[in-house]
Parts: C-alpha cells; sequence; structure tokens
C-alpha cells in the first residue's frame, strides 16, 4: 500500500466492547491514513456500528486504545471528540425533527465553536456557514422546511451536511446509501467523491456498489473482528468476502 | 427512543405557532391589557387579569422547559416559593422578622438568585433522568421541600409561614394599590415572555430544543447536553422565581399551603389547560383557571372548585391533548383551509 510516513489519521489499538457476555466488537487493530477513504463492509451484527459508536465516543471501549491523529482520545467523552472534529452520520437519521433544516445546521455550525452556551442571536458568519452547507448537500431551496416534513433522501443529505458543520478532519458516514432511490444514489456518490482529501472519510456500506468506488481500502468484518482488509480489487475476488456475502449483497 | 416521541409532538406544535403573526398578535394583546384595567372593575385588575399574570408567569416557567426542552417538571411552584420565602426571610416589616432589616432593593435580587440557583439544582439532581422518571423526581423534591419548610419554625415559621410581606414601594406607590401591582406583574411577564421568545432563537435556545429531539446526536455535534440541561432549568428558575415574588407580595406574604402538592398541581394545570406549545399557552391556562377559580363559588359551590376545575382539564385534554392552543390551531387551520401545513401528524 501507499507510504504513510505521517500519524494515521485513526488507529485502533485491539479495540473491544463486550455488552455482557456478546463481544459485539472483539478485538480489532486497524489504521487509517490521513486523506484515506476506507469503507467498512460486513453482514449485519458484524459490529460495525458498534466500531463506529466506540470511535465516536457513545460508549467506552471495555478493550483496547483509540487514537485519532496520533492523540489517545479513547476516554474523551463524545461532545470533545467532535470538538477535535469528529463528524459522524447514523445508520437511521438522527435530526431534530422539530426544527427547521436551517436551524438543524445552525446547531451543528455552533457545535463546533466556542461559545455553546451563547445568549446573542447566531452570527452572520454562522448563518452564511449553514447556507453554504445546506447548498453543499443541495438543501438550500428547503432551508425553512421542518426536518419531520423532509423525505428520505434529504433526511439523509442533511445528516451528511450536520456531520461536515465541524470542519471534520475525520468523517464517518454510517451506511449513508440505506433506502436511496436510484436516482439519489449516484447523487450521494458524487457528494462523497468531491469531498476533499484533507477530510478522513470512512464510510460503513452493505452497498459494494457505492463502497467500492470510493474506497482505497476495504475492511471486512464479520462476528465483531476484522476478517480481511485491501484494496477493492483484492476484496472483490476474496474468497472469504465471497463466502460471507454471497446470498446477501451481490446476488440479489 | 420511546419517550422521545411526546416531547417531539409538542416540539411540533411550537412550530406550528412559531410564525409571522406572533410578534404582532404578542404586542396587540399587550396593548389590550394595558387599557383594559380603564374599562373594567379593579376587582377584575387585581383578582383575575393581576393574579392570572403572576400564575402565569410560574406556569410559563414550566411551559419552557416542557416546550422547548421536552422536561415537565413539578418542581416550579416550590422554586417560586424559593424566591417567595427569601423575601420573606429578608425583608423589614415581616411577621415575624427572621433575618428581616434588608431592603427590598437587596432581598429581590436575592430571592431570584436563590430560586435561579433552586433551579440549577433540581435541574442538576434530575439531569439523568427522563419522562415519568423526571416527573416523579421532580414531584418528589418540591413535596421535601414544602415539607422541610412546614416543619422547620426557625427560619420558615413552619406551618404558619411568614406575614405583612407588602412589597416594594414603585414611585413612591404601595405596590397593595391594584394598578401598581397590575401593571409591574404585566411589565415583568412580557419582559419574561419576550426572554423566552429570544433565548429559543439563539445557540443556546436552539441547543435546547435540539436536545429535546435527539440528545445523542447534540452531543456528538459538541455539545455538552447535561450542562446545556441544567442551564436551562436555572433559566426557569428565573422566571418562576419572579412569579413567587410577585405571588407572594400579592398574598402579602407566604405560607407552606401556597407551594404544596396542590399549588404544584394547579401549576400543571394551567400549563396543561393551555397547552404546552408556546409560552402563552401558559397564561391563557393561568387566566380559565383564575376565573374558574374565582367564580366557582357564583356558578356552583366554593367547595367544589376542584371538581369544576377537574372536570374542565378533562374536557380540554379529551378534546385536544395540546390544550387551548391546539384548539385555536385547528380552528385556525380549519378557516384557513391550508391542509399542506399539518405540524401534529408528521411522522414518528
Amino acid at each position: 500500500m501507499q507510504a504513510a510516513p505521517q500519524v494515521p489519521a485513526l488507529a485502533l489499538h485491539g479495540v473491544g466492547r463486550k455488552f455482557g457476555a456478546l463481544a459485539a466488537v472483539g478485538n480489532v487493530t486497524l489504521s487509517v491514513a490521513a486523506g484515506e477513504r476506507r469503507a467498512v463492509l460486513g453482514p449485519n451484527g458484524a459490529g460495525k456500528t458498534t466500531l463506529f459508536n466506540l470511535i465516536c465516543g457513545d460508549f467506552p471501549p471495555t478493550s483496547g486504545r483509540v487514537e485519532l491523529f496520533g492523540q489517545d482520545i479513547t476516554a474523551l467523552p463524545p461532545h470533545h471528540r467532535a470538538r477535535s472534529s469528529v463528524g459522524r452520520t447514523y445508520q437511521t437519521s438522527l435530526l431534530f425533527n422539530g426544527l427547521s433544516v436551517m436551524d438543524n445546521l445552525v446547531i451543528a455550525v455552533r457545535g463546533a465553536k466556542p461559545k455553546r452556551f451563547s445568549l446573542a442571536l447566531p452570527s452572520r458568519e454562522d448563518s452564511a456557514k449553514a447556507i453554504a452547507l445546506a447548498e453543499r448537500v443541495r438543501l438550500d431551496h428547503l432551508l425553512e422546511t421542518e426536518v419531520a416534513q423532509l423525505s428520505h433522501g434529504q433526511r439523509r443529505q442533511l445528516e451528511v451536511g450536520m456531520a461536515l458543520a465541524c470542519d471534520p478532519r475525520l468523517l464517518m458516514l454510517d451506511e449513508p446509501a440505506a433506502g436511496l432511490s436510484p436516482v439519489e444514489r449516484p447523487e450521494l456518490l458524487k457528494l462523497m467523491r468531491d469531498l476533499p482529501r484533507s477530510i478522513t472519510l470512512i464510510v460503513i456500506e452493505h452497498d459494494m456498489d457505492i463502497a467500492l468506488p470510493i474506497a482505497d481500502v476495504v475492511t471486512v468484518m464479520k462476528d465483531g473482528d476484522v476478517v480481511v482488509e485491501g484494496p477493492p480489487a483484492m476484496i472483490e475476488t476474496d474468497p472469504t468476502v465471497q463466502a460471507i456475502y454471497l446470498g446477501h449483497g451481490r446476488a440479489h | 427512543m420511546s419517550e422521545r416521541t411526546g416531547a417531539v409532538r409538542t416540539g411540533l406544535a411550537a412550530r406550528g405557532v412559531r410564525s409571522a403573526w406572533v410578534l404582532p398578535a404578542s404586542l396587540a394583546l399587550l396593548a389590550v391589557l394595558l387599557v383594559l384595567p380603564a374599562v373594567i372593575p379593579p376587582f377584575f385588575t387585581a383578582n383575575i387579569l393581576g393574579r392570572a399574570i403572576v400564575f402565569g408567569i410560574i406556569a410559563m416557567s414550566m411551559t419552557f422547559l416542557a416546550t422547548y426542552g421536552g422536561f415537565v417538571s413539578l418542581a416550579q411552584m416550590m422554586v417560586a416559593g424559593i424566591a417567595g420565602y427569601t423575601v420573606a426571610v429578608l425583608v423589614p416589616g415581616a411577621v415575624p422578622s427572621i433575618v428581616g432589616g434588608v431592603p427590598y432593593a437587596v432581598a429581590i435580587p436575592l430571592g431570584l438568585l436563590a430560586a435561579t440557583a433552586m433551579g440549577l439544582l433540581v435541574g442538576a439532581i434530575a439531569v439523568r433522568t427522563q419522562g415519568i422518571y423526571l416527573l416523579m423526581i421532580t414531584l418528589a423534591l418540591a413535596v421535601g421541600v414544602h415539607l422541610f419548610i412546614q416543619t422547620n419554625i426557625a427560619w420558615f415559621n413552619g406551618y404558619e409561614g411568614i406575614r405583612n410581606v407588602v412589597g416594594p414601594e414603585i414611585l413612591g406607590l404601595p405596590f397593595r394599590n391594584t394598578y401598581v401591582f397590575y401593571y409591574t406583574a404585566l411589565v415583568v411577564a412580557a419582559v419574561l415572555y419576550a426572554m423566552v421568545l429570544y433565548v429559543v432563537r439563539t445557540p443556546f435556545g436552539l441547543a435546547l430544543q435540539g436536545i429535546r429531539d435527539n440528545v445523542r446526536r447534540v452531543n456528538a455535534l459538541g455539545y455538552h447536553a447535561a450542562l446545556h440541561r441544567i442551564a436551562a432549568f436555572g433559566i426557569a428558575g428565573f422566571i418562576a422565581g419572579w412569579g413567587g415574588l410577585l405571588a407572594t407580595f400579592y398574598n402579602i406574604g407566604i405560607s407552606p399551603g401556597t407551594i404544596g402538592l396542590g399549588a404544584t398541581v394547579n401549576i400543571l394545570v394551567m400549563a396543561v389547560i393551555g397547552g404546552l406549545g408556546h409560552p402563552i399557552g401558559a397564561f391563557i391556562g393561568a387566566l380559565i383557571f383564575v376565573v374558574f377559580d374565582t367564580f366557582a363559588a357564583d356558578l356552583y359551590d366554593r367547595d367544589r372548585f376542584n371538581t369544576l376545575i377537574g372536570a374542565i382539564f378533562l374536557a380540554i385534554v379529551l378534546v385536544s391533548p395540546d390544550g387551548v392552543l391546539g384548539i385555536a390551531r385547528r380552528l385556525g387551520r380549519l378557516l384557513q383551509r391550508r391542509p399542506a401545513a399539518q405540524p401534529a401528524e408528521a411522522p414518528r
């Protein structure tokens, strides 16, 4: 693979998470280089989302260490991680349903800045940034629409917009294409392709047609552990992956 | 996840109300309330409108938390009482005199400070609870403080309470003057109401609504949701504190009964009758409550007030789960025939 002299964007050292007796994530060691596009594949229950939750701090790992750009963040609470430029989306959209698209984006923009308790109205700069984000995810015509009224695809777009609000160095997308129509899929693909290389991207995706074209490296997980890791071309022909995915992904 | 649905509902309701006509409507209402005392008897000014405004302030502190944060706190009457008791304990002329001698100009800010601090404390204690558990823990705090005050003679004069808290002089006029009381209460209520509408447009208020809709996402965006929540309870405590002060001056004193379980439930009834969708609902609910409280004796039977208000409460909640505001909104929609705007029936 490419030589990466600089510190990796994300490094996991023997990270595991148990829920009671169940090891949702067993013992994962992986390293994502800065600027890399990484796809995480695996059947349902493989521990992909749990791995995301461990990285963004929704709950702590029961073992191992998480490093972000060389800094140990294992014990940092989630809001601190967001401030250190980790943006993520969720498998099921977690949006603020009672607020407008604009308000959702303003909350996201302000979350990345100091003075989160500010009692001054959002500045022009904040609003401008929120509008810019809306344009980036093509929701600028719906700024005043209440989020509860958005279509599924628009909600996914807003998810990405909010994750981009903190100017992330690491962006994690959890099944961004889930439930998208055939028209919306290429748009999402384009959005991901257009992200600058200053953003390291990790994508969980069931759909290989989305995951493989953008990925530099693919990690395949099963039962909480990494099974295979390698470039897309290798993954496509790997017998283990085919064994996992036949009947699930490609074959339908 | 399931506890979110109720909160999201109120949130959507709030959104439905927040439209271009809120500001003009509020200003028109204020204008009416400013001139109304000229045409109605003083009894109505003080005992109906004035009292409704004072209770409305306390109910609004509950509505603020419920509408924008999704937290239903039953501790707001108790928090209001903390402000009232603080002033009663400190000011000169109170019977019995406990500390005494502290002028109103100092005692009133101290009372508001105490209520804000109590609000923060309630928020901190309840910070990990939601829904029915939040309701229970705030109720327990309210009842606990009430019983503590009722049994503490040295500081609060126990069951008797503290009398003769006449309130400050304003522009040289005694607070007991009907119009001094009424216009002070009106100005305070208007400023607090405007403050609530302003705060919810700031980053702090937006994040609070974010917490209502989705705590996890708020944390993931870099906010410390728990601190935000506690701060919101502090703001609600400050609002309730003003109501507690005005109520104490109106009653010329304070006793444990005014902050007990009955009073706590009354505030909840007002907030729900009016509608937990917009802060104005608190005042509408308080007005309805006070009207029936005052005229129950003529209409029906003084001692059966609870039956009467209970029946009205049931009727309103059955017809419209989001109170009078919900009825008004539905009527407005019928008149406008705008099928596109249907905030309450959104998915999830």
